[in-house]
This record gives structure tokens, sequence and C-alpha cells, in this order.
């Protein structure tokens, strides 16, 4: 089936499976590598994208879900001024050490502190729930969105 | 697997009429997509629903909230409808999947896979939602505690879907709500135990109570026995050895993988016991 959608803000048509999941359709059609495939099971928050600017697991979305809409990943974002922001965050207060889990992080994190962005612990734990590591435990993560939250003034969103 | 994908609602029902035997569809996928990684799902016809808009929207007509079977999670926890006239479901939502999955798991979706941990059927269940079965040329409302009939099953034809759920605005105006799940963790967990109720209390004593459980029997059900034998009756009289025994007759609870029976029949008394008395 034709499936056409908008991906990191160009406009895409891929001729796939329906039901092939998104994870895939990124990892093996447009050898995006950055979202990862942890739980397999919507659980793990690893392969998070944004889908129409909500952050969404994609190893449990189909292919089938984007057509029409907008899909972003950690390779668009991680270009925007907000994005390099919150990236030199997590390397600040040391939040990343294996890095498996960090694109789906990032992605949670775009999502917070453009559509909220209080720097309050527990809006951001909330919004950070669906996204596990098992590396360096939470505490620096949460600092991360913490200093991002305080330096996102002057940028826009 | 064969693929289905229909232009509109009537060509849904034209696929519907078609196919033989079991088939699924797909809404959100949150659920779907888990069953066919764990190879419960094979070679079922797969019909694809999520676009189809008339399925969506949460409106007020008349006395009733109207939520289109594919309202996500999500849509609840934003609506300022559901804000205003059912702050008790809106709240009780964050307790169900994480962020990532209330984008995209549906409402209906939760009621039709049938679970008796389905997380929002105890909620439903004490507001009295109703259901809004759709088919071809026919459209029926059923009430939410006639709609499940066994595990996993439904009061539904082979040929209807759930169009809507409507909720009356007044469900749970002047109640006082309580809502628990009980799992492994806070949130993103399967459900142990799901209980909802609703009172409503004058001078000490109870004028109407509306209880259900979930994950404690076949399928999530009203307690009616319990309910009938505390309407009427003075909060601080309340024989509790009674209660435990009505509780008995009402809830079967199993042991499996994530809990034992003791532990769900106990901690349930002491929730129920809790609510009751504050």
């Amino acid at each position: 089936m034709k499936i056409s959608f908008t991906l990191n803000k160009q406009e895409v048509t891929i001729d796939a499976d329906p039901m092939k999941r998104l994870l895939d359709v990124l990892r093996e059609d447009f050898d995006l590598l950055g979202a990862k495939e942890g739980c397999g099971e919507g659980e793990c928050g690893a392969c998070t994208v944004l889908l129409n600017g909500k952050p969404v697991t994609s190893c449990i979305l189909n292919v089938v879900h984007a057509e029409g809409k907008e899909i972003e990943t950690v390779e668009g974002i991680s270009k925007t001024e907000l994005g390099k922001l919150i990236i030199d965050c997590f390397d600040e207060t040391n939040a990343v050490q294996c890095g498996f889990c960090f694109p789906g992080f990032f992605i949670t994190s775009y999502h917070y502190l453009k559509t909220d962005g209080e720097n309050d612990l527990d809006k951001i734990k909330e919004a950070l729930a669906g996204n596990i590591c098992r590396c360096t435990g939470y505490k620096k993560i949460f600092e991360s969105v913490m200093l991002a939250c305080q330096r996102k003034n002057g940028i826009e969103v | 697997m064969k693929f289905y994908k229909p232009t509109s609602l009537p060509n849904l029902f034209e696929i519907v009429r078609k196919i033989e035997g079991k088939k699924y569809y797909l809404a959100g996928g949150t659920d779907i997509n888990v069953q066919i990684k764990n190879g419960m799902i094979k070679n079922e016809p797969m019909i694809f629903i999520n676009h189809l808009n008339e399925l969506r929207g949460i409106s007020a007509v008349d006395d009733d909230i109207i939520i289109g079977a594919l309202s996500s999670f999500k849509d609840l926890l934003e609506s300022d409808l559901i804000k205003q006239h059912l702050p008790y479901l809106q709240t009780s939502l964050h307790a169900f999947a994480s962020p990532l999955l209330q984008t995209m798991a549906t409402l209906a979706g939760n009621l039709a896979n049938g679970s008796p941990t389905a997380d929002v059927a105890p909620l439903l269940l004490v507001l009295d939602a109703k259901l809004k079965l759709l088919s071809k040329s026919k459209m029926r409302v059923v009430s939410i505690s006639e709609f499940y009939t066994g595990y996993k099953q439904f009061d539904m034809k082979n040929n209807e879907i759930i169009g809507a759920i409507i909720i009356s605005k007044k469900a749970e105006k002047d109640y006082k709500t309580f809502h628990k799940k009980i799992g492994s963790r806070n949130s993103l967990t399967i459900a142990k135990i799901g209980l909802a109720g609703l009172k409503k209390i004058e001078e000490g004593v109870i004028k109407e109570i509306k209880l259900s459980a979930g994950s404690l029997n076949e399928y999530a059900r009203r307690l009616p026995k319990l309910e009938s034998y505390l309407t009427g009756r003075e909060i601080n009289k309340i024989n509790f050895a009674e209660v435990e025994k009505i509780l008995q007759h009402e809830i079967t609870p199993i042991s499996d993988l994530r809990s034992d029976k003791g532990y769900r029949y106990q901690v349930t008394v002491n929730l129920l016991k809790d609510f009751l008395i504050n």
C-alpha cells in the first residue's frame, strides 16, 4: 500500500505493508537509526517519535497510522535550537550513559519544553513517565530537563 | 494477514459483511501490536479504523456527553467538556498507561479488548455509561453493565461496532467519588485490582452507592448485592463482617502471575472499607 506522510518536514511516500511497524520503516526504509527498539511493546519509550507533535512509541504504531500525518524523529529535532539546548543540558549534567534510551528521553523532553516547560519536578516526572533508563538512574535526567527549562527563555520554541 | 482500510463508515460495514469468522479492528494499536508481536494474532483479517473521523470527537447533546469510540485517553484528558462535567473520570485516567500510550490508546479499544483488567471499565460502570453500537442499518444503545456477558464476551453482534460511549452530564454530580487501581507500579501497569465507587451520604446515612470491580471477576462488573445491602445504612453501624461475607459472593479473585487471590481479596476489603468510612 502507498503511504504518504511528512518525515522531518519533508513529504515522503513509501510502498509498504501497512502493518509494518513505523519503527522498522524509519530504520530500514529511511535509514533513520535514532529511534531504538527496546521492549517492542510500548513500555520503555526508546522508540519514541512525534506524531503530529505528540510523543508516541513507534514500535506499536503501524506505518498506516502515519498516513497524512507529520512524523518527527531525533534526527530532525536535534537540528532545532531547542533540540540543541536539550542535548547540551543532558551533556552538562552527564545524564547519558549507554545512550540507548536517550533518543526517547530527548523527544519526550522536547515535547514537554515546547508545550509546557514549567520548571516543576513533578510535572517533568509525569511527562517522562513513559521512558525507561536502565543505566544512570533518573535524577540526572530530571536535572537536565530542569536545566533546559531554566535556559529555554529566548529560544524559539 | 488480509488488511482493509475502509473509505467510510458505510464502506466499513460492507467489508465487515463479507468477512466470516474472527477479525480485528485496528484503532490506536497499542494492544493489537503487542498481541501480534507475541504471536497471539497471526493471520486474522485486520480492519484499520483509526482514520474514520465519524467515530471521533467529544460533544454535549442535551443531558449527555457523547464520546466518539476513537477518542484517545489523551483526548479525554485534554477535553474541556470532560473537565467540566466528568472531572472524576478525567482525573482517574491519569493512572492509566503512560503519556506516550495515552495519545494512541482509545476508550473503545480498552472496552472492546474485553480484558477483565480493562482500566476504564470500573469507572464507566459506576457512571452508568451506555454504548452506542452501530451496524449497517441499525443503531442500538446498550448499558455497559449489560455489555459484558463473560470472559471476553459481549452483547455485540459480529456486524456491530462500538460507535460511541454515552455518559450523562449528571453521572457524577453531587457524588463522593472513589477510584483505586492497584498494580505493581503507580502507572503503566496491568491492574491487579481496579475499584470505582460513587456515594451520596446524608446525615451519616448512605442514600445511594454504586460500586464496581475490575480484575476480580471474569469481566469488570458492578457489585449489586453489596450496593443494596449498604443502601440506607448508617455509616458507623455498618457490619463489616457482613460486608465481607457478601463480597465473597460477588468477587472471585484468582491467583495468577501478577498476584494471589488472598492478597486481592484482602486489599479489596480494605479499600472498600476505607471508601465507606471516609
